[in-house]
């Protein structure tokens, strides 16, 4: 008898091992297949772009876009993951040291988060660690994507060097100070004012929409844009079927991303052992996301073609529907969702129109559909979802529940880590003279004087290029 | 800079499986290294490159 309850127990232990070895390896690949998923992103905004640009400056405005990915990505590596762990409680705590949860800090981010020292072992391949290698993966994605969503409202008069330098702030400093910020189980946004965006509208939206209308004060309208008497003209892209093409790219590869906001139970870093939660640690399945983020996108082509009848609107529209509940993914009913999302594509042409009455050229509308969309979305997320906790189980006591207030400061946030950076380096760079291109080349078109390829056959000939 | 294991016989046994860095250099000061000659690599590239870039508005 004694020795079938050792065998049982043996055969039990086995039993869990493997259990735990099946769920740990899930994990791993769950988070790993997100990367791939949010690269589809990029593919889509590099379509995006190059439809939305003419002839004679497509293979640049591609060009500017990889770029972004890369340099933003290495970056992400070398300084902005370390960022992100350690200053969820500054300024609140200026010596920025842990918080409540213990998982932030400048002293724990230089323990987990730095290509040097100790803490090199979590920055490379582990034999043990299965966890943050694809985490890393995936936040560098959402940083890459902070530097797509500003690069198309900058075509066609963006230096490439001037460019990469604002991305490289975006990537790795201005959006990650929003996710520790309000994106994080420590951060002071989350734990004082209750800010909640699970899907992050506010703080990678947001952030990267209004850093690109920063970016836009300095760099000045494209040639011909605007009249002397201050009207403009539209400036039509070369391709639309490649821009609308991109754009639901773009909606694919939002699966992955919001897919990437989930934490997976039954891991040491897990919120709890049998349920998923948000990075909050709040209730969240990947079924809830199932039905809002396919509704959203739905909506929001609704809402947009109502209004303009336009397909590049409609495919704005179907990011802005998106973006619109984003903040409130985990807790909002679908027909909410259908709603929120609607009105986002009814409203987004005449804001993209109200900002252009301001002599303000955004070439593809992002700062619009994500930036002012990305607000709404987190604004509207406190009039509907006031009271709701804004932590899970293991949260302090204390802790502040999701209210309008709070998420009014996230927003007020949110559009000043976006904005002041965008403006700062943008000034900067452009008092180096490597902001905006030259008058002359861009009337003469960038691929003729930056790219030695060509995107067309020589039988095709822009029609607004002097070459 | 070598690697930190000449057999992986031990690291199979029970306790050899540990949370340790597995790439070349691990437990050493060389990640630190290809950290500083990878940053620098980078701000190289960007001088570089924006240097070609104002020639090519000339």
């Amino acid at each position: 008898m004694e020795d079938q309850i050792l065998a049982l127990t043996a055969e039990l232990a086995a039993v869990k091992s493997a259990a735990q070895v099946t769920n740990t390896m899930f994990a791993e690949a769950y988070y790993y297949l997100t990367i791939p998923l949010m690269v589809l992103i990029h593919a889509g905004f590099l379509l995006y772009e190059m439809g939305a640009t003419r002839v004679k400056n497509v293979l640049s405005s591609g060009m500017k876009n990889l770029l972004a990915f890369a340099f933003t990505i290495v970056t992400f590596y070398l300084f902005g993951w370390w960022f992100y762990w350690a200053l969820p409680t500054f300024p609140y705590d200026l010596a920025s040291g842990a918080g409540y949860m213990e998982i932030s800090g400048i002293a724990y981010a230089s323990a987990i988060a730095l290509p040097w020292g100790d803490s090199a072992q979590y920055m490379g391949p582990n034999m043990a660690d299965h966890a943050s290698g694809v985490f890393w993966g995936a936040f560098a994605l959402f940083a890459a994507t902070t530097a797509s969503i500003a690069s198309g409202a900058l075509i066609e008069r963006i230096q490439t060097v001037g460019f990469v330098i604002c991305a490289i702030v975006l990537g790795s400093f201005a959006w990650v100070v929003a996710a520790a910020w309000g994106w994080h189980a420590d951060g002071w946004l989350v734990t004082e004012f209750g800010f909640h965006d699970f899907g992050a509208a506010g703080l990678v939206h947001a952030v990267a929409g209004f850093f690109a209308l920063g970016v836009l004060l300095n760099l000045g309208p494209r040639v011909g844009k605007f009249n002397a008497d201050g009207s403009a003209n539209h400036i039509a892209g070369h391709n639309m079927p490649l821009t609308v093409t991109g754009l639901m790219l773009i909606i694919v590869g939002f699966f992955g991303f919001l897919m990437a906001c989930i934490i997976l139970p039954g891991e040491g870093w897990s919120w709890y052992a049998d349920q998923g939660t948000t990075i909050y640690g709040t209730p969240m399945t990947l079924s809830a996301l199932g039905f809002n983020i396919a509704l959203a996108a739905s909506g929001g082509i609704i809402g947009a073609w109502i209004m303009t009848k336009d397909p590049f609107w409609m495919m704005s529209g179907c990011l802005a529907g998106i973006i619109s509940v984003a903040s409130g993914l985990d807790i909002y009913f679908g027909s909410t969702v259908i709603v929120i999302a609607m009105v986002a594509g009814m409203i987004l042409k005449p804001c993209a129109d109200w900002l252009e009455g301001f002599g303000i050229d955004d070439a593809v509308g992002a700062v619009t559909v994500h930036g002012t969309i990305g607000l709404f979305g987190v604004v509207v997320l406190g009039l509907l979802g006031s009271g709701a906790p804004g932590l899970g189980a293991f949260a302090p006591e204390d802790t502040v529940a999701i209210s309008l207030f709070g998420q009014i400061v996230g927003a007020i946030v949110m559009f000043l880590l976006g904005f002041v950076p965008g403006y700062i380096v943008s000034w900067l760079v452009n008092k180096a003279g490597m902001l905006r291109i030259p008058d002359e080349v861009q009337i003469k078109g960038l691929d003729a004087v930056k790219v030695p390829a060509r995107a067309y056959p020589e039988s095709m000939v822009s029609p607004d290029s002097d070459s | 800079m070598g690697y930190f294991a000449e057999s992986f016989a031990e690291l199979y046994n029970a306790d050899g499986w540990i949370d340790m860095g597995m790439y070349i250099g691990s437990g050493s000061s060389m990640p630190g290294w290809w950290t500083v000659i990878a940053s620098v690599m980078l701000v190289v590239v960007l001088v570089k490159g924006n240097t070609d870039e104002q020639d090519q508005y000339k």
